[in-house]
């Protein structure tokens, strides 16, 4: 029998291969399983099998509802209210256009779990405004890929649901724990374009009136993050719940009342929303038998043993090399296979350091996040340097200085995870193993 | 209800007009795979917060959920809107691009094969598992990797045969990192 280890090589070394001669991600991960289930006594139907076991997974029914909210809002152009008010709370700072473009992010982020929906949105609305005051093209994709980021940090978090329905973690506590890197990366990328970015034009700072009368007409879609996660918070709804809540508040509301005329494309909208997300699942199914087989030939386990050696058993130690890996492998693999794969990996080290697996979470979704906008496959820059009209090697190098940012982030997430649990355990004390007192006074945390 | 612009024309030269109908078909069945699952999924909430749950909910979904998921793969063939890690073969032409363009599908191709043949053998194997609380075998889940196998095969063929006869597009084609492939993160 082969070596395991010359299995996980051989396994690994396919779907790299596949992957990158231009086999959609999905079938290279099946095709590598296959060919080294051959290797194994394992049979190949049972890896077939697998693929199905992967997505019959309850939490993983909210992926579709947090791209049906970002897609809806995006095709039926209501975010352009959200800009507006954007532009009324910052647009007179210097290099207001780039501020509105991290505010507006943070407000999108609220609403949609994808990073994709943010550059799109942005690249149509507000990249051309930016071409026109000077920005430089280079920086404004850099921007725009790296503000889009948030997405997966502040809640509704596609990352988060993935992480938690994967690692049986609570996606309400991640959802929580997201909030300090997202803002974090947020006020990093205002402080930067404060301070580093080019000055644009200054406007004069909006009137009173004119903040009010832009909340009150964005206020429809700000109200979605508060239906998603008030109903999580206040334990009304599941993920998924909130998810269809929020879908069937802009179908049957915010749709109607803002542009009406969208309904009649609403069916067109459905079916591409029923393509997209099938994209991520069947890359979920063919990352659960990659996974799987992983665990089968005992590679968590290694690689685990390296890493508490290396690390001595120190949880930041540990952090820290699994932010080290976690980057290395989110420039390469897309974030949604990188955690099923390596998910197994991150359950025992969890264990064995004692980390709280919400705070390990949001340390692993921060780093993918941040693997959104590094080369070679920063899925969010790619689209943004396409989009705004720059080659990727300029926007690239517009990013460089951004990455600052976000090292920033990831370490204050590693080194303060009392800051980043403080919201779970204060709203959701359960999901960060809070547990009730017994004198029936609040709770008790480890 | 408008249903136009289903049927990608991008890469025209790669597909036969006759598979068209089945594309648009495809793309139809995934809408409403989606809205038969928000339905669902809603109705689930609706009946419980009134206090008379729907007990056939969990099952609705996940039969809308799991079918609409491999509706959408084979469709997502077609249009050639998968996500990729990136695309090497493109930087390449003549000779050098048809081999590995071919070799790419074919790798495709021999999934698909085994999603038809051991997603059979799971298939006649769940009709010895049962999906509460309707008794239904869960057969009638498994069977959708075999129909999307056939599908990405099918699909999987028509690429390489016009690929083979017309060539594989050039790099001024849209890239496939801006499909909606990409659209999920």
């Amino acid at each position: 029998m082969t070596s395991n280890g010359a299995l996980i090589i051989l396994m690994g070394f396919l779907f790299l291969f596949l992957g990158y001669m231009g086999v959609p991600v999905a079938f290279a991960l099946i095709a590598s399983v296959l060919v080294v289930t051959a290797f194994t006594p394992v049979s190949e139907a049972s890896m077939i099998a697998q693929l199905f076991n992967g997505m019959d997974v309850e939490a993983l029914l909210a992926v579709p509802f947090f791209l049906l909210v970002g897609d809806l809002m995006t095709s039926a152009n209501v975010t352009v209210r959200m800009i507006t008010l954007s532009q009324t709370m910052v647009g007179h700072f210097r290099g207001g256009l780039a501020q509105v473009v991290t505010l507006f992010s943070m407000f999108f982020a609220g609403i949609s779990g994808s990073s994709a929906a943010d550059v799109a949105v942005l690249s149509r609305t507000l990249a051309p405004e930016m071409d026109r005051e000077g920005y430089d093209r280079a920086f404004t994709a850099a921007l725009i890929a790296s503000a889009a980021t948030m997405a997966n940090l502040i809640p509704p978090s596609i990352m988060a649901v993935v992480y938690g329905a994967t690692g049986n973690v609570s996606i309400g506590g991640l959802f929580l724990g997201g909030v300090v890197p997202g803002v974090l990366v947020g006020i990093g990328l205002m402080i930067y374009s404060h301070f580093f970015g080019p000055v644009g034009i200054r406007r004069k700072r909006a009137t009173f009136g004119h903040f009010t009368t832009a909340a009150q007409e964005a206020a429809i879609p700000l109200m979605i993050p508060i239906i998603i996660m008030g109903g999580i918070l206040t334990g009304q709804f599941t993920p998924t719940e909130a998810g269809v809540i929020a879908v069937a508040y802009i179908v049957f509301v915010a749709i109607p009342l803002l542009n009406h005329r969208h309904l009649r494309n609403l069916p067109r909208d459905m079916a591409h929303t029923g393509l997209l997300y099938s994209i991520p699942l069947i890359t979920i199914g063919g990352a659960s038998a990659f996974g799987w087989m992983l665990a089968y030939l005992r590679g968590p386990a290694m690689v685990s043993d390296w890493i508490s050696t290396a690390a001595g058993g120190d949880p930041f130690m540990i952090m820290l090399l699994l932010t080290l890996l976690f980057i290395i492998v989110g420039d390469f693999i897309d974030a949604v296979p990188a955690i099923i794969i390596f998910m197994p990996l991150i359950i025992e080290l969890t264990k064995n350091a004692d980390i709280n697996p919400v705070h390990m979470g949001v340390v692993i979704i921060t780093t993918l996040a941040f693997g959104l906008i590094t080369p070679p496959y920063g899925l969010c820059l790619l689209m943004a340097s396409k989009f705004v009209g720059v080659k990727f090697s300029k926007a690239m190098l517009a990013s460089l200085p951004i990455y600052i940012v976000f090292f920033a982030a990831i370490a204050f997430t590693i080194y303060f995870p009392d800051v980043v649990l403080w919201l779970p355990k204060h709203l959701l004390p359960q999901s960060v193993g809070c547990f009730p007192n017994p004198n029936g006074t609040g709770y008790i945390c480890p | 209800m408008r249903f136009d612009g289903l049927v990608l024309n991008e890469q025209r030269h790669l597909k036969w007009r006759a598979l068209d109908p089945l594309e648009h078909v495809l793309m139809i069945l995934c809408g409403i795979c989606i809205t038969g699952f928000s339905v669902t999924v809603l109705g689930d909430v609706i009946t419980r917060a009134i206090g008379r749950p729907w007990l056939l909910a969990q099952e609705t979904m996940m039969t809308f959920f799991i079918y609409g998921i491999f509706t959408g793969v084979a469709a997502a063939t077609r249009r050639n809107d998968h996500l990729y890690l990136a695309v090497l073969a493109e930087s390449m032409s003549g000779n050098r691009r048809l081999f590995f363009e071919i070799f790419n599908r074919s790798v495709v191709l021999c999934v698909a094969f085994s999603m038809i043949y051991f997603g059979f053998l799971n298939f006649l194997d769940g009709f010895k598992s049962l999906r509460m609380p309707s008794m239904t075998p869960i057969a009638t889940l498994y069977i959708a990797i075999p129909i999307c196998g056939a599908l990405v095969a099918l699909f999987t063929i028509e690429q390489m045969v016009n690929g083979w006869l017309h060539g594989f597009p050039d790099r001024k084609g849209a890239p496939h990192h801006e499909s909606a492939g990409s659209e999920v993160l």
